[in-house]
């Protein structure tokens, strides 16, 4: 690849502004933006400082000019933005300098860590660049962020509302993480595909530390780079940095070499810095850049980089499961959480999501589950529908950089489905059938995965962000296409250097011992070139013949994985679970999961699955709750009870699925942190208890407005409502979360729970109950439902 | 002054489970042990400080913030610098705890004891340490929430030592911080011997949360 024009010439950047603002007399802690109204020459003086000293682009005094920050300032974001931009292009006055909306992060996490909406980020961001541009700005700058997913809802506003050039500089830690967990190659691979037109690094650390990181990104992008370190490290007591500004520039050297081509100072630099780097790196030539040698995919913390095999699991998919077509329906994410868990321990690197169901909102549920499973797995995502408005949902709530599953050589579905992959830089699964179906001979599919190829390079997806899957077909009934799909991938990935995708488990549709055939096909498709298989990561002999694969390849260099994962584990397989004459009122009691299941098992050979409920796993759960109240066990110990009796009730619920039956549910209860409150872990816990007591719990999550209370409550018709606050600053929300409860009429009950409350006050606030714990609550349902 | 965590205390673990002395169930002591060295290994103590000359006003200099309320005044009585620091065990504890209630409730449940026990240590570590390195003698460590300090005034501590930046934590919409396992304090030094005046619940950082004040109980050892 072309090393870009842009590479060959050094841009020099301003240096601090907060600190050089301080030194003007702004009291620290106030909000250095409204300056530029009420002392917009002072700040324009400065700015004139840094024009001398040689910056090509001065980033105007716009940082915190976000609403989140600027309420209660007096001032509007436009008004201080446009003051802002007005303030540099005077400071610019007579030259060419050029002027960047300077824009940081809002001050607010967003979801998962915090509570700030992927989409109220973006409101936020849009606000400040439609006004940045307005005002005359010549690019916008991101800068100081830790978030990507933050960097993103900033990335999509500017690009979607504003012609502006976009550049983006994110703050890390020495350990190459930023303070929310995002790697370099994560924020390289992310907005390379956003389509950002520069990308580097600012504040964190000094010009030494951050070298090392720089290497790094130009591994991962061809894009320009930006380097803009602090001062070295501040002294912490007075927070003055003490470097000089000849050794700041002097450490900045090396990074010609590396190819970085824009450079400026962060916190604790000043205009002698600035004069510094252009006597030290400008008017040189950074060094020329070969091509990234790195590329793949990626979540915000993890990038699965396409060097060898990468598993991608395929249990997150409702087709032929009634389980998790129960769960969708039911709403029921935490079953799909727990699958997304359960593969990543199993040692998938990448998971896909499909959760197409005739009656489900695809594209509602797309949003939510991507949104759940990105807050407690590590791995990218594979968007998986045939649905373009999902798939444009899907691309636009992941974190990081997803494939998107998948385009086929229909022209219209890769008219409908390439620009969005192209928009959000998602790589594409293209698979090698169109309108007139699979092509019987290699050559037939080989001619698709080339026309495939040939369109996505026409939308700009470049070449190695297009996989193909030359599809296999089921060995028992075509038996001559196994080798058909062997031959196409070899060709696709050796002679057309293409990375490859392939679902395998269908080779032994209608094929007894089936595990031999799937495991054999899977290997001998390594072979030939398959570095993306889709497979089921939880069984086993997948997941060993994978291992055994990277170590005859050389990826698993000296064995050090295969050895790891066979160090000390037994050859033989696991004997199965020795119930003996244990009750299940033991082993709920002990909190012995497998043992529960197996026993439910067993008492549904003579038993209804009611009857299973009422008089066996209900009364051991019971004898549990009383030990509890007595203060025999902890709390640890009744939720581990509790969770064995939920392996018990999910046999029922398998078994129950499979009939087609209704669900065992003992009554709907909908539980919620309220508005203004976030922890959590306390409605979790009871939330969990109730389950496991058989109950349907909607759990509307923290932070829950009192609409959304009184909206679900009546749509779902429920009788009973369980509110947690654990400040005394939120009872006030939860208060007003009754109270909306009662205005609307609707027939529930109300319970309430949090360290602050007691019984007194909740009576006082109109709950109907107040619960201590989980036992007491579990009480409660009862008394309501029964 | 790198932050650190040199230990869990597992009585302090012990307590907020609802241990109310007897014996400990072999299984819990063991889970227990596993989530305390859980959080050991991921926890990534960050923390920052900055020192202020303490205006007559009650202001601190350079700055437009004004601890409020008559503890805070007593407090600093004799001082005449103010130390505030913010401390966090980071995003990594945060995450791991919110897996764990996905996975598995009993462990989130530990995990979270553990976690409170570790921002303590952090926090004495750091105070312990400043006490080392900067001369005469600091006072507690005063919360905003403790006593009659504001907790209103959580976001001037945030902004003053420029916390999101800084170290990664920042408020919700509710001024609570995030990562949950976070704390603000601030501290007086002085030329005189300070005594530890401080103590009891009414000052604790976790009077709010507190399962054990909630039940009457006290921990003994609150700050």
């Amino acid at each position: 690849m072309p090393v870009d024009r842009r590479n060959k010439t050094i841009t020099l950047l301003d240096g601090a502004m907060g600190t050089m603002l301080q030194s003007a007399g702004l009291p620290v802690g106030e909000l250095p933006e409204v300056w530029n109204i009420t002392h917009p020459e002072t700040v324009a003086e400065i700015q004139r400082q840094y024009v001398e000293a040689g910056s090509d682009i001065l980033y105007a005094n716009t940082f915190g000019a976000n609403r989140h920050k600027t309420a209660g300032s007096g001032y509007t974001v436009a008004q201080l933005i446009e003051g802002g931009i007005r303030a540099a292009r005077a400071a610019a006055a007579g030259t060419d300098t050029r002027v960047a909306l300077d824009i940081g992060p809002i001050g607010a996490l967003l979801e998962p860590l915090g509570t700030m909406s992927f989409d109220e980020a973006y409101d936020i961001y849009k606000e400040m660049v439609t006004a940045g541009e307005a005002a005359g700005a010549d690019l916008v700058i991101f800068e100081t962020m830790s978030d990507l997913y933050e960097v993103k809802a900033a990335v999509l506003a500017a690009k979607e509302n504003t012609r502006l050039p976009v550049w983006v500089t994110m703050t890390f830690e020495a350990t190459g993480r930023t303070f929310v967990g995002v790697t370099v190659p994560a924020m390289a691979l992310t907005l390379t595909g956003l389509g950002v037109d520069a990308l580097g690094f600012n504040c964190s650390l000094g010009p030494k530390e951050l070298l090392p990181m720089a290497a790094e990104l130009r591994r991962w992008t061809n894009l320009p780079l930006i380097l803009k370190p602090n001062a070295g490290l501040p002294d912490p007591a007075t927070g003055a940095y003490t470097i000089t500004p000849e050794e700041f520039a002097r450490e900045m050297e090396p990074a010609l070499e590396l190819g970085v081509s824009v450079f400026g100072g962060c916190c604790g630099t000043r205009p002698d810095f600035i004069a510094a780097l252009r006597d030290h790196v400008a008017g040189k030539a950074p060094a020329e850049r070969p091509a990234p040698d790195r590329h793949g995919v990626c979540s915000a913390t993890a990038a699965a980089e396409l060097s060898g095999v990468r598993v991608i699991g395929e249990r997150i998919n409702p087709t032929g499961k009634k389980r998790f077509q129960q769960a969708l329906r039911e709403g029921d994410i935490g079953y799909i959480l727990e699958r997304g868990m359960e593969q990543q321990d199993a040692g998938a690197e990448i998971l896909d999501v499909n959760v197409g169901l005739p009656g489900i909102d695809e594209k509602d549920m797309m949003v939510r589950v991507v949104k759940a499973l990105q807050a407690v797995v590590d791995l990218p995502l594979q968007i998986d529908s045939s649905d373009p408005a999902a798939i444009e949902a899907g691309l636009r709530a992941v974190n990081g950089k997803a494939i998107v599953n998948s385009v086929n050589g229909n022209r219209e579905t890769l008219e409908a489905i390439l620009p969005l992959c192209k928009k959000y830089g998602a790589a594409v699964v293209g698979l090698c059938m169109d309108h007139e179906g699979i092509p019987e001979t290699a050559e037939g599919r080989i001619a698709i995965a080339e026309r495939i190829l040939c369109a996505a390079l026409e939308h700009g997806i470049p070449r190695e962000d297009v996989y193909i899957d030359c599809l296999t077909l089921t060995v028992s009934a075509q038996q001559e296409q196994a080798a058909e799909t062997l031959k196409a991938l070899r060709h696709v990935r050796e002679a057309m250097g293409l990375h490859t995708v392939l679902g395998v488990s269908n080779i032994s549709f209608g094929l007894p011992a089936r595990e031999h055939i799937t495991v054999s096909f899977l290997t001998q498709a390594m072979y030939a070139g398959l570095d993306l298989p889709i497979v089921n990561p939880n069984q086993k002999a997948i997941m060993d013949a994978v291992a055994a694969f990277r170590v005859l390849s050389r990826q698993d260099v000296d064995s050090e994985a295969y050895i790891a994962r066979f160090a000390g584990a037994e050859t033989a397989p696991r004997s199965p679970v020795q119930t003996g004459t244990m009750t299940l009122e033991t082993a709920i009691g002990r909190g012995l999961k497998e043992e529960t299941a197996a026993l439910t098992e067993k008492a549904l050979e003579t038993m209804s699955e009611m009857d299973v409920v009422n008089t066996l796993l209900i009364p051991a759960l019971d004898l549990v709750g009383e030990k509890y109240e007595k203060q025999e066990i902890f709390l640890p110990q009744l939720i581990n009870a509790a969770n064995a009796a939920c392996e018990g009730f999910e046999v029922i619920k398998t078994r129950i699925a499979r009939k087609g039956g209704d669900s065992v549910s003992r009554g709907k209860i909908v539980v919620a942190t309220v508005k203004g409150d976030i922890h959590d872990i306390g409605k979790n816990i009871v939330k969990v208890v109730l389950e496991n007591y058989g109950y349907t719990v909607i759990d509307l999550g923290r932070d829950v407005p009192p609409e959304t209370v009184v909206e679900t409550v009546i749509r779902e018709d429920v009788r009973l409502v369980g509110l947690s606050a654990l400040m005394t600053t939120t009872v006030v929300s939860m208060a007003e979360t009754i109270e909306a409860l009662h205005r609307s009429g609707h027939p529930c009950k109300i319970w309430v729970g949090g360290a602050v409350l007691t019984p007194e006050y909740a009576r006082e606030i109109g709950a109907d109950f107040y619960a201590r714990d989980a036992k007491q609550s579990v009480d409660i349902a009862r008394q309501v439902l029964g | 002054m790198e932050p650190r965590l040199t230990g869990i205390n597992e009585r302090e673990a012990l307590l907020y489970l609802g241990y109310r002395g007897g014996e400990i169930p072999a299984g819990i002591r063991t889970d227990l042990e596993r989530c305390r060295d859980t959080i050991l290994k991921t926890a990534r103590p960050r923390a920052v400080w900055r020192e202020f000359p303490l205006n007559p006003d009650g202001s601190l200099e350079g700055t437009a913030f004004r601890p409020e309320g008559n503890d805070v005044k007593e407090l600093l009585r004799q001082c005449h610098h103010v130390i505030l620091f913010g401390a966090t065990l980071g995003a990594e504890v945060e995450t791991l705890l919110r897996r764990a209630q996905v996975q598995n409730m009993a462990d989130a449940v530990m995990l979270d004891c553990c976690a409170s026990a570790a921002i303590e240590n952090v926090c004495d570590n750091l105070c312990a340490d400043l006490q080392e390195e900067l001369e005469g003698y600091l006072t507690d460590r005063f919360s905003p929430g403790y006593g009659d300090l504001p907790f209103a005034q959580q976001p001037e501590f945030c902004r003053v030592l420029d916390l999101h930046r800084r170290i990664g934590v920042s408020l919700s919409p509710g001024g609570l911080m995030i990562p949950q396992k976070s704390v603000t304090a601030l501290m007086g030094r002085s030329d005189r011997p300070q005594t530890r005046r401080f103590r009891g619940c009414a000052v604790c950082s976790r009077f709010e949360t507190c399962e054990l004040r909630k039940r009457g109980d006290a921990c003994g050892q609150a700050e």
